[in-house]
């Protein structure tokens, strides 16, 4: 009987972690055991106890797509360094390609089953194209493996005080400590590297260590990049940092070798700095980015300056909220009537919100 | 298989001493029939046929007892008794071997039930366990069956 995986598997992909600390561990396979948790392909299972008074531990996804993401069958951690999924592609900036839906995902697995046999690997998992971001994973992984994750999982009765089995009972009777956001991961999410708390920690500690995390003032939705010397232009901020949200302007200093990046929203402000963990390189050159109080002084602000009919109360200082009160006029009206549309504007993206 | 008598059989009157051991026997024909007819309610699914188990064992233990060591009954009766299904021949044998004089079941030794090919943990001396928490073999229950516990 063929296995419907492909080749017939003789050890599983698996971290340090879970397999324990015992060096002969006796191991049960089973082909076709069950689906995998992602692909929901059948698959073989293994099963092994990893140390004394630990549960049994199996695999539970299958081999193709913990190859597609470099991480242990079980765990779904990274195997170089034991970080969730989310944190090291955030680290390495690599794109979740896996799709989500039924379809679309078995095809895309069946397509890569093949191309990893014939191809070899693909993706830089190891992040050799980028130093910075290693760093940063080596920082944060664990220097030793965590055997605690491999005990018994906590007694659901005993947390009801309604246990009847006592001392025979295999779970722990502990109650559970830790967050309870942390305790709501979902396998899926996990994989992909998306909507995982703990991964979302993990970045946020790591930001503030690294001096980027965000300011407690919510209006400052400004990055400030140092290194900025003449090859950087306006055009190159402007591009590398236009992903991560819609950018109310970028002003270069050329004096201070620095430069703003003003966003239109908070939020593109934060994945902009998560993002520049990992490094921030244009055009070869490395920047630090750090969180700024803008003083901008582009073209928008002198646009604004210029009108004579000018609704804006708060002039271009891009710190003050935005009030409802200030409707901006009718894309005819300003500059004396001529036809400047907002995307004509350079530094003013999408709806002009102010 | 309790008392589906040939018709050979049903000729044949019990043995001597059949009368003193009838009322005991009887007892446990009726604890075995509430065994069977228990409601699973609150119960693991394993733990559904653990009763069963308990009362075979102790059934045999009684004949094995009045047989082996009290020396009570005749070797007619004893294997009358076996034959009439109110012990179990196999287990007792099992019993006479050193190191299984208290074994649970026969289950409980057979590697082929297990996923490693070893025999169940009842059968572990509880000196070796080190654990401190008591188990409770899936098969019938048993917390330790070795000849040391």
């Amino acid at each position: 009987m063929a296995s419907a995986n492909g080749e017939d598997v003789e050890f599983p992909i698996l971290c340090e972690t879970c397999l324990g600390e015992n060096p002969y561990v006796r191991m049960t396979k089973e082909r076709q055991g069950n689906e995998c948790r992602i692909c929901t392909r059948a698959f073989t299972i293994f099963r092994w106890l990893p140390g004394r008074g630990m549960r049994y531990k199996k695999t539970e996804i299958c081999p193709t797509c913990a190859k597609l993401k470099n991480v242990c069958q079980t765990c779904i951690l990274d195997l170089e360094h034991g970080l969730p999924v989310q944190v090291r592609d955030t680290a390495l900036s690599i794109q979740d390609e896996v799709p989500r839906e039924e379809s679309n995902r078995r095809d895309y697995l069946a397509k890569m089953a093949n191309n990893l046999e014939v191809m070899g690997e693909q993706t830089d998992f190891s992040g050799k194209a980028q130093p910075a971001g290693r760093e940063m994973l080596k920082r944060m992984a664990r220097k030793d493996p965590y055997y605690q994750r491999n005990r018994a999982h906590i007694c659901s009765f005993f947390v009801k005080g309604q246990c009847t089995r006592g001392s025979e009972c295999p779970y722990r009777h502990e109650m559970p400590q830790g967050d309870a956001e942390l305790a709501k991961q979902n396998i899926v999410d996990r994989y992909h590297g998306k909507n995982d708390p703990v991964a979302r920690r993990m970045l946020a500690r790591s930001l503030k260590t690294d001096g980027l995390d965000a300011p407690d003032d919510k209006s400052i939705t400004s990055l400030f990049v140092l290194g900025v010397d003449q090859s950087v232009t306006q055009a190159d901020l402007r591009d590398h940092f236009l992903p991560f949200g819609e950018l109310k302007s970028v002003v270069v200093v050329p004096k201070g070798n620095c430069a703003f990046v003003n966003y239109k929203s908070r939020a593109g402000a934060e994945a902009a700095a998560l993002a520049a963990l990992s490094g921030c390189s244009i055009n070869d050159k490395s920047l630090k980015v750090a969180w700024g109080k803008p003083k901008p002084k582009g073209p928008k602000s002198e646009l604004a300056q210029a009108q004579p009919i000018s609704n804006e109360t708060s002039a271009a200082t891009g710190s003050q909220p935005p009030t409802r009160a200030n409707i901006p006029p009718p894309p005819g009206a300003r500059n004396n009537g001529s036809a400047l549309y907002p995307s004509q504007d350079p530094t003013a993206q999408g709806a002009y919100n102010k | 298989m309790p008392k589906v008598k040939s018709a050979k059989w049903r000729r044949q009157a019990p043995p001597e001493g059949w009368e003193e051991i009838k009322p005991t026997l009887t007892e446990f024909d009726q604890k075995m029939r509430d065994a069977e007819n228990e409601s699973s309610a609150g119960k693991r699914r394993v733990e559904a046929t653990w009763s069963v188990m308990r009362v075979h064992h102790q059934r045999s233990r009684y004949i094995f007892d009045l047989y082996y060591s009290r020396e009570l009954i005749t070797q007619q009766l004893y294997e009358y008794c076996l034959k009439n299904g109110h012990g179990d021949r196999n287990l007792i044998a099992k019993w006479k071997k050193q190191g299984f004089e208290k074994l649970c079941c026969l289950q409980c030794i057979q590697p082929r039930d297990t996923n490693y090919g070893t025999t169940c943990i009842c059968r572990v001396p509880k000196a070796n366990l080190e654990e401190g928490r008591t188990v409770e073999c899936i098969h019938c229950g048993c917390r330790g069956c070795a000849s040391s516990d």
